[in-house]
């Protein structure tokens, strides 16, 4: 691996800092015309509900309403969705969740949209509806999709197989086993830009244009092309700068430029349609809530022999990014692909059943199930440890996959992938003192520490993978890239820039990177599942690479050198080992544009083509898998069920740092969500309407919630990646929740396997122990 | 009932006509296009929205705009420019303290306010001073930081 990197693993400042801190980088809705109509929506006041009739008279008679919408009067197919198209721009028959939009109204002002919403009557026949997917995928329980496109049965959208092994002549042979159920809480991803569209119809082509804060610029037009009845060349869907997204804006952006799309074809005028906070909560997509029973078996030395894993994952309303069985890999699949954590486990078997109910639907969000199922997994390594007597870590190192191990889902560890957990785990390890004992005092608050471990693969194969990017050098020397990916906050843009820099040989500040439009750049995937830098990267990188070599081809001839003998640094280009021999790129760029050598490039990379068997789950999906390490020390209060957590280290291994200031970045972003993820953060559904749908009531951490971050990076090097580099987005957040469960367990003595932990869980807990005169 | 209100916005004296249940924040953004100021809950619980109110940090989301007459406002577009960053914006830049930049403006804004008034804040007092505003992207490690070298650079200046 090449090393003595210009720009590639320097802390540079991010391109778009300044413009951000002085308050002039503009999102969405700061580009917000006085010639908008706004437009709103009426969405539904029972979750779960026939439609009788739906009355609009009043609403349209309304002086400055310029359109009242209901299902009848859409353009093309009331259906969209990233898998499947079953969710309606407007409910007709039946409200499945209270984000069902019934009528869509478009008005001069947003005083006169809200008033005609209240002047639009609806006859609704109430249902019973479910909050909890146990019960809705019972036989007796009502479709919630009468005719449901992909669905296996019922509310059961699918259920997702693994299989390795003999996993019942394990359980029959084992020592021990370890047997619990878990429970994670649907979760908000509490992104602070609300969600928003501006849609502006075309006159010239026929076509609309789109502007929505998103994850997929290219996934959004192919999803609502149908929806507008306009072939996908004609409309063109971009954003700015994103107000953060961790996976939802792939979803909510479908949600609100359907219904902007719609409204402006009707009234062929531009359409701002923007979501408040409360619509945000009660409508967009959500982290699928789980329901694990989680059996392990192990030798009584200690090593893991089986799991076997049965998950439920309320699903919500609509399939989103739940998964089917084709295309398969998206979150229930996760979720039965991670049930065996970081660890050689011989044999293994795993169901994951995804269950509509009449919440938000469940959609992608940081960690795409893994972090459910590496709570589950984490949270019975240490309840083995605990029954073997056994060091947390001492079992973990015992057990986890190293070169040439197998996974439960049948890929082969490889150390030139980066293979980086078992130096993680040693360096938290010696960080965090882990051999030292907590001094307890003697009042009432009981101090603990915990550990977790992750693997997270790069990317999302089987859904689509691969990119392509635009690479252009420009006559004064000066490089123009354009890649679809969404700057969403994790530095995306400054990344790229640094690959090309160093690939190119050019000044950090001679490269600029345009993003997420489609209207200049082409198709590089979502930027979502951890693989713009990495994937996106690559592309980049091979753009800049063809255009490296035309320039020194054109520059061996003005050298008389061979182009190998050649090197561009700095923006000069110079013969190796002559640094006095140098000429401005920009001299031999100009040279190349008057002897026909092309300056735009198509850099495009793919990984290699995965694997996967739908029936057991097996193959190879990943080409690189990110590891990491996360410990805590926390402090719980057993009179109040107060839990601070005083403590965090996470180590992770990405790698090669393309900017270790940006990836510390995902890493402390992370473990703080994680953090909320485990003690605050959960939605408070009652037969479907959601009782805490704001920031008053739906808690996520303050500065004053969490203890400072800290941050190890480690970089085993990914042979396939830019520089090495693997994912980092996503994975920060995975081993968060289960370390600081393993952390409350070893302060009180106590297991508990619900998240958040909550004062009232933890005290309840604690008043339990109490009245069993159980617990150590 | 509308109704013209004067105040002080980022140094100029400016007037405009307001209604009665109109909110700072829509003034600030549709009337005066000062963008920097975010609207991210209505509901004055996420801090996004945050102006200094004759140098108090309040949340513009929460405050109707006749509430401002006569007062003096300072958004995030009069606290520095490219030719004169201030020290705060600086340290968040510099720190890596800026992520999605959706709750930035608001952060260096009571930043100011704190350090306006004290010079050298303990740790805990800045924490305090920022557990009104809300950012899910950086877990504020690097956001700390920011204010702890903004105040230090300061003092330099004083």
């Amino acid at each position: 691996m090449k090393s003595g990197y210009q720009i590639v693993g320097k802390r540079v400042n991010r391109v778009d800092a300044l413009a951000k801190a002085l308050g002039k980088a503009k999102f969405t809705s700061d580009f917000k015309r006085q010639d908008m109509l706004i437009g709103k929506a009426l969405f539904a006041k029972f979750p779960h509900a026939i439609i009788k009739g739906v009355d609009t008279a009043k609403a349209e008679q309304l002086e400055g309403v310029q359109a009242v919408l209901t299902a009848k009067d859409l353009p093309g197919r009331n259906g969209y969705g990233i898998l499947v198209p079953d969710k309606p721009v407007i409910a007709e028959k039946k409200t499945k969740y209270e984000g069902d939009a019934v009528a869509l109204v478009a008005a001069v002002s947003e005083e006169i949209a809200k008033k005609a919403l209240g002047l639009i009557e609806v006859e609704y026949e109430v249902l019973p509806a479910y909050d909890d997917p146990r019960q809705a995928m019972k036989d007796d329980a009502i479709h919630i999709h009468e005719a449901h496109p992909a669905a296996d049965k019922g509310n059961i959208l699918t259920t997702v197989a693994l299989d390795s092994g003999d996993v019942e002549k394990a359980f029959r042979e084992a020592d021990i086993i370890i047997e619990n159920s878990y429970e994670t809480p649907m979760v908000d991803h509490a992104y602070m830009e609300t969600d928003v569209c501006m849609a502006e119809p075309d006159p010239l082509t026929g076509g609309l244009t789109l502007c929505s804060p998103q994850q997929a610029v290219y996934a959004t037009k192919r999803c609502l092309a149908p929806v507008f009845g306009i072939p996908q060349n004609k409309i063109r869907t971009f954003c700015p700068i994103v107000g953060g997204g961790f996976g939802g804006k792939e979803d909510s952006v479908l949600d609100v430029s359907a219904m902007a799309g719609v409204l402006a074809l009707k009234t062929k005028r531009p359409v701002y349609f923007e979501l408040d906070r409360e619509e945000v909560f009660r409508t967009t997509g959500k982290r699928h809530a789980t329901y694990i029973k989680h059996r392990m078996a192990a030798t009584k030395d200690g090593k893991i022999t089986a799991v076997d894993v049965e998950t439920i994952l309320d699903k919500g309303a609509y399939t989103s990014m739940g998964g089917l069985n084709n295309p398969l890999m998206a979150v229930t699949q996760r979720t039965a692909m991670y049930a065996g954590g970081t660890y050689f486990i011989p044999n293994a078997r795993a169901r994951s059943h995804s269950v509509f109910t009449n919440h938000p639907y469940s959609c992608a969000f940081r960690g795409f199930g893994a972090p459910q199922a590496m709570f589950a997994v984490e949270c019975q390594i240490d309840e083995l440890a605990k029954a073997l007597n056994m060091d947390p870590i001492e079992l973990r190192l015992k057990n986890i996959l190293r070169h040439g191990d197998r996974t439960i889902f049948g890929q082969v560890m490889k150390e030139n992938r980066g293979l980086g957990l078992e130096e993680c785990i040693t360096k938290v390890k010696g960080r965090m003192d882990w051999d030292k004992s907590l001094d307890q005092g003697n009042g009432p608050v009981k101090k603990g520490k915990g550990i977790a471990v992750f693997m997270y693969g790069t990317g999302i194969p089987l859904l689509f993978e691969g990119a392509s990017c635009y690479v252009n050098l420009e006559l004064d020397g000066s490089v123009s890239v354009a890649v679809a990916a969404t700057e969403m906050g994790q530095g995306i843009v400054t990344a790229l820039t640094q690959t090309a820099a160093e690939a190119l040989g050019v000044r950090y500040e001679d490269v600029n990177v345009t993003y997420s439009d489609t209207a200049t750049a082409p198709d590089c995937g979502p930027t979502v599942g951890s693989r713009a830098a990495v994937v996106v990267g690559n592309a980049v990188l091979d753009g800049c690479n063809k255009l490296r070599e035309r320039m020194l081809s054109v520059a061996s001839k003005e050298f008389k050198k061979d182009p190998r003998d050649m090197d561009i640094k700095q923006g000069e280009v110079f013969i190796v080992g002559k640094p006095e021999t140098t000429m401005p790129l920009a001299a031999i760029v100009s040279k190349a544009f008057i002897t026909q050598v092309p300056l735009a490039a198509v850099g495009t990379w793919y990984p290699p083509q995965p694997s996967f068997r739908a029936e057991d789950g097996q193959g190879e999906p990943m080409h690189a898998y990110t590891f990491g390490v996360q410990a805590v020390e926390v402090e719980v209060d057993t009179e109040t069920g107060e839990l601070s957590v005083t403590r965090s280290v996470l180590a992770c291994d990405v790698g090669k740092a393309i900017n270790p200031s940006l990836v510390e970045g995902q890493m402390e972003g992370g473990a703080a969500m994680g953090i909320g993820w485990a003690i605050l953060e959960e939605g408070f559904m009652n037969k479907g309407v959601m009782e805490n749908a704001s920031f008053h009531n739906f808690l996520i951490p303050t500065i004053k919630d969490l203890p400072e971050l800290e941050s190890i990076i480690v970089e085993h090097p990914n042979d396939l990646g830019p520089y090495g580099a693997k994912g980092i987005g996503e994975p920060p957040l995975i081993a968060t929740a289960p370390a600081i469960r393993n952390a409350v367990c070893n302060a009180l003595g106590i297991s508990i396997n619900t998240i958040p932990l909550t004062a009232v869980r933890i005290l309840a807990a604690v008043k339990n122990q109490q009245a069993v005169g159980g617990g150590n | 009932m509308a109704k013209k209100i004067q105040f002080i916005l980022n140094g100029n004296t400016v007037e405009v006509m307001v209604g009665e249940t109109e909110l700072l924040v829509d003034v600030l953004r549709d009337k005066f296009r000062l963008t920097g100021t975010k609207k991210a809950c209505g509901t004055g619980d996420c801090g996004a929205c945050t102006v200094l109110l004759n140098k108090e940090a309040v949340r513009s989301c929460i405050i109707l705009a006749p509430m401002v007459d006569g007062k003096e406002v300072l958004t995030i577009e009069g606290l520095g420019d490219e030719k004169n960053v201030h020290p705060i914006q600086q340290a968040f830049v510099d720190a890596g303290a800026v992520q999605c930049g959706y709750c930035t403006p608001a952060m260096i804004l009571t930043a100011k306010a704190v350090l306006d008034i004290n010079h050298d804040p303990s740790d805990e007092e800045i924490k305090t001073a920022l557990s009104g505003n809300l950012c899910r992207c950086t877990g504020y490690s690097k956001i700390f930081q920011a204010v702890k070298n903004a105040a230090k650079a300061m003092n330099l200046k004083r």
